[in-house]
């Protein structure tokens, strides 16, 4: 079910994205029709997808790495769908499609996965803390797509080319202030996600939960791409020299490529971003037989994805096992 | 003026054989002198319209008078359509000039050439400026005008209206008129607007007072740039044009302040030595916090120095740059005209077959009606001799009925379809009219 549904929508998205590319060569009346109706077919799909598994296999959204991608490539699909209605002759499609696609392709490689474990108690953190990273995923990849269309007009004006044909290119005023507001979203929805995961690293700490460290990778990476974000969106509010605009592009394709990085990261590296860890043992140093108890979904709960990281080396007493650990 | 004599209306439904004619002149072969004689503004126009209408009451007429063009479009039956000299009369006559003097200038098309003609004119492919995008506009007025005075009827609604559908199928499935080919139009729309989403905040300065200047100026007003300011070497010139153009005139001392917090700079002054050299631009670039910029140098020779537009966030466009890409747009604009004469003959074609087929109309109306008769006939003896029919199985048997005087009437009905392709079907017509007894 998981591997057809991916594939049914994804198909949607490619025929959309070779029909985009298609613009380059020949002009049709029709073309625009096809891919609308391709996104709109692809984006109905994947949302009764993300609902059908919401609702009967891991009980809520953003619930697995695998869910986590697949909600930001449906935000990613959304946002172009409304372009394509408000810029019918600019092929954003070409940009964000083959985002999309690849946040669908990671979540693929992530099927297999167990969903996050959950607690209760750090469930609405949990929430905040994905949803707030998503929101900065997708404000990235759109400030990247900004960023590229950016490079591309500079480019081309600089050459002195005309009008391309098939296609209409936004002005680089536009794309400066796109740019410009998706590194802003990028910077905030980031400070929220990553107040949110040491709030979860602290509720799991008073939980005797070990903490997720900051020498992980993911939090390494995910921490130097909020700086660099910030540094960005400072230079781009205070210090505005001529070549400042394309700077502010070049900044957010790296900031892209941190973003790879981070997911590289939980694709490939060794993190504990997600994943059980046992808690603490009282005296001796060594961890008992315990672990954390799976969070059972019920119709009545919300949950969230959890991300725990926070100071690292605790060596004080901690307060008794709560009552969903079991030795 | 021409003399008033019956008054009436063109407004009922269009009968057989509708014949159109239309006589005019244009750019093509008329000097302006002659042209801008023979011209009609909007109070002109209504009363030509009404002195049409009085000459020849049975006629439609619309009148379209542009700056390359003046056409007098006339429908109505044959016998009361007047004749082409008969509207050349009109127009000279109208105007007080001897009619041997635009005579010579007016051509005269017929029925469908002159459906083509208007269909091309709507699309721009009759233009001075190919693609040019006014004339779809100036064409819907002058039938709006015509039908607001109840000069046009049936026929020019449906000619008019089938001319504005062909004029959007070639703006929609060619780019015709996406290339433009004037110098401010490319650098405005192609350029300008490429580099800044808004003008309406932008500042914008002229430096000298050149005619490209001007013309660059008003494409930028209509997008919304208010901010203008001038610099000139004479203050009292500078003066006058920031008067004209509603900007702020500045000394050729402020030209590096004015530089600098300008987004646009258009430079069109007839100095022999750049007046932007780099070193001068390192002063404006020191000031600056606003980028990009987008400079356009319209002087020949040139007002800045090629360098200044290898600096980052300098946009520089010579006249050269944008020569280029005009001549770049007309070599596409003429290939894109094949297929936009190919929209235009399609509907032409669809809209006289349509044409043709609607003088049949009375004709197949008598023959359904004509069939109607034995069949209601028929019915009724069956139904008399078979009493014991309930209503189900007699609307079935009414419906069987109707389906076979359907089916033995397509052919002949189809027939006559394919025919009005090439013309007014009139040899079918007579035949059906004889065959079926029916009145023509």
């Amino acid at each position: 079910m998981s591997r057809m549904g991916i594939i049914c929508f994804a198909a949607s998205y490619g025929i959309a994205l070779l029909l985009e590319v298609s613009r380059l060569w020949f002009r049709s009346r029709l073309r625009g029709v096809v891919i609308l109706g391709c996104t709109a077919a692809g984006l109905i799909a994947h949302t009764l997808f993300l609902g059908y598994r919401a609702f009967t296999v891991t009980g809520s959204p953003l619930s697995s790495e695998m869910d986590w991608c697949l909600l930001a490539a449906w935000v990613l699909v959304a946002l172009y769908l409304m372009l394509l209605f408000a810029y019918p002759r600019t092929p954003f499609g070409l940009v964000l499609l083959p985002l999309a696609l690849g946040l669908i392709g990671a979540a693929g490689w992530w099927a297999s996965r167990e969903p996050y474990p959950q607690a209760p108690a750090s469930r609405v953190w949990g929430l905040i803390h994905a949803g707030a990273i998503l929101a900065a995923t997708v404000a990235v990849l759109v400030a990247f797509a900004a960023g590229v269309i950016y490079l591309f007009q500079a480019y081309r004006l600089k050459q002195r080319r005309g009008p391309l044909g098939g296609f209409w290119v936004p002005s680089l005023e536009w794309l400066d202030r796109m740019n410009s507001r998706s590194l802003g979203a990028a910077v905030v929805a980031l400070a929220v996600g990553l107040f949110a995961g040491v709030m979860l690293n602290w509720i799991n700490y008073q939980q005797h939960v070990p903490p997720l460290p900051w020498s992980d990778p993911l939090v390494m990476t995910t921490l130097a791409m909020f700086w660099w974000l910030l540094v960005a969106l400072v230079l781009a509010v205070w210090y505005r020299p001529a070549d400042e605009v394309r700077k502010v592009a070049f900044i957010t394709i790296i900031s892209f490529i941190f973003l790879l990085t981070a997911l590289a990261a939980l694709l490939l590296m060794n993190t504990s971003h997600g994943r059980n860890r046992n808690p603490w043992q009282e005296q001796s140093g060594q961890a008992p037989q315990v672990s954390v108890e799976p969070y059972v979904w019920q119709e009545s709960s919300l949950r969230g994805g959890i991300c725990l990281w926070g100071p690292a080396g605790h060596g004080r007493s901690r307060p008794p096992f709560v009552a969903q650990l079991r030795t | 003026m021409v003399e008033a004599a019956h008054p009436s209306s063109p407004n009922s439904e269009p009968r057989s054989a509708m014949n159109l004619l239309l006589v005019g002149c244009s750019h093509h072969q008329t000097p302006l002198a002659v042209r801008e004689r023979l011209a009609f503004n909007e109070a002109q126009t209504v009363a030509a319209l009404s002195a049409m209408r009085h000459c020849w009451p049975q006629t439609e007429a619309v009148l379209l008078s542009t700056c390359n063009r003046v056409e007098l479009y006339l429908g109505g039956e044959k016998e009361t359509l007047p004749s082409a000299e008969e509207a050349g009369a009109f127009l000279a006559q109208f105007h007080g000039l001897p009619h041997n003097l635009i005579q010579p200038y007016l051509y005269v098309y017929e029925d469908e050439e002159a459906v083509r003609h208007l269909f091309a004119v709507a699309s721009s492919l009759d233009s001075m400026v190919l693609g040019e995008a006014q004339i779809l506009g100036q064409v819907k007025d002058a039938y709006q005008l015509s039908a607001a005075q109840g000069a046009a009827g049936p026929i020019f609604h449906a000619t008019f209206q089938t001319a504005v559908k062909a004029a959007r199928r070639v703006a929609t499935e060619t780019t015709l008129h996406q290339r433009r080919v004037s110098i401010p139009s490319v650098a405005v729309a192609d350029f300008a607007q490429q580099v800044f989403d808004r003008f309406d905040d932008k500042q914008v300065l002229v430096i000298g007072a050149g005619e490209m200047a001007e013309e660059t100026l008003k494409y930028l007003q209509d997008q919304g740039a208010r901010q203008i300011t001038v610099v000139n070497r004479s203050a009292e010139r500078a003066e006058e044009l920031a008067r004209r153009w509603q900007g702020r005139a500045a000394t050729w001392e402020e030209l590096v302040e004015a530089a600098a917090s300008a987004d646009v700079i258009i430079s069109t002054t007839g100095a022999q030595q750049p007046i932007l050299t780099a070193e001068r631009f390192a002063q404006v670039t020191a000031q600056r916090r606003r980028w990009p910029v987008f400079i356009l140098d319209l002087a020949v020779p040139r007002d800045v120095e090629p360098t200044v537009g290898d600096q980052p966030g300098v946009y520089l466009f010579s006249i050269d740059d944008l020569k280029a890409v005009c001549d770049a747009n007309r070599r596409q604009r003429d290939a894109e005209l094949p297929l936009a004469m190919r929209i235009v003959e399609e509907e032409a074609a669809q809209f006289m077959a349509d044409l043709h087929h609607k003088a049949s109309a009375p004709l197949i109306i008598q023959l359904r009606q004509g069939w109607q008769k034995p069949k209601e006939e028929e019915l009724q003896r069956l139904f008399n001799k078979l009493p014991q029919l309930d209503d189900h199985a007699r609307a079935e048997i009414r419906q069987a009925f109707d389906r076979l005087v359907n089916k033995l009437l397509h052919l002949p009905l189809d027939t006559l379809r394919n025919h009005a392709r090439q013309g007014v079907p009139h040899s079918l017509m007579d035949a059906l009219a004889k065959l079926f007894r029916l009145k023509e």
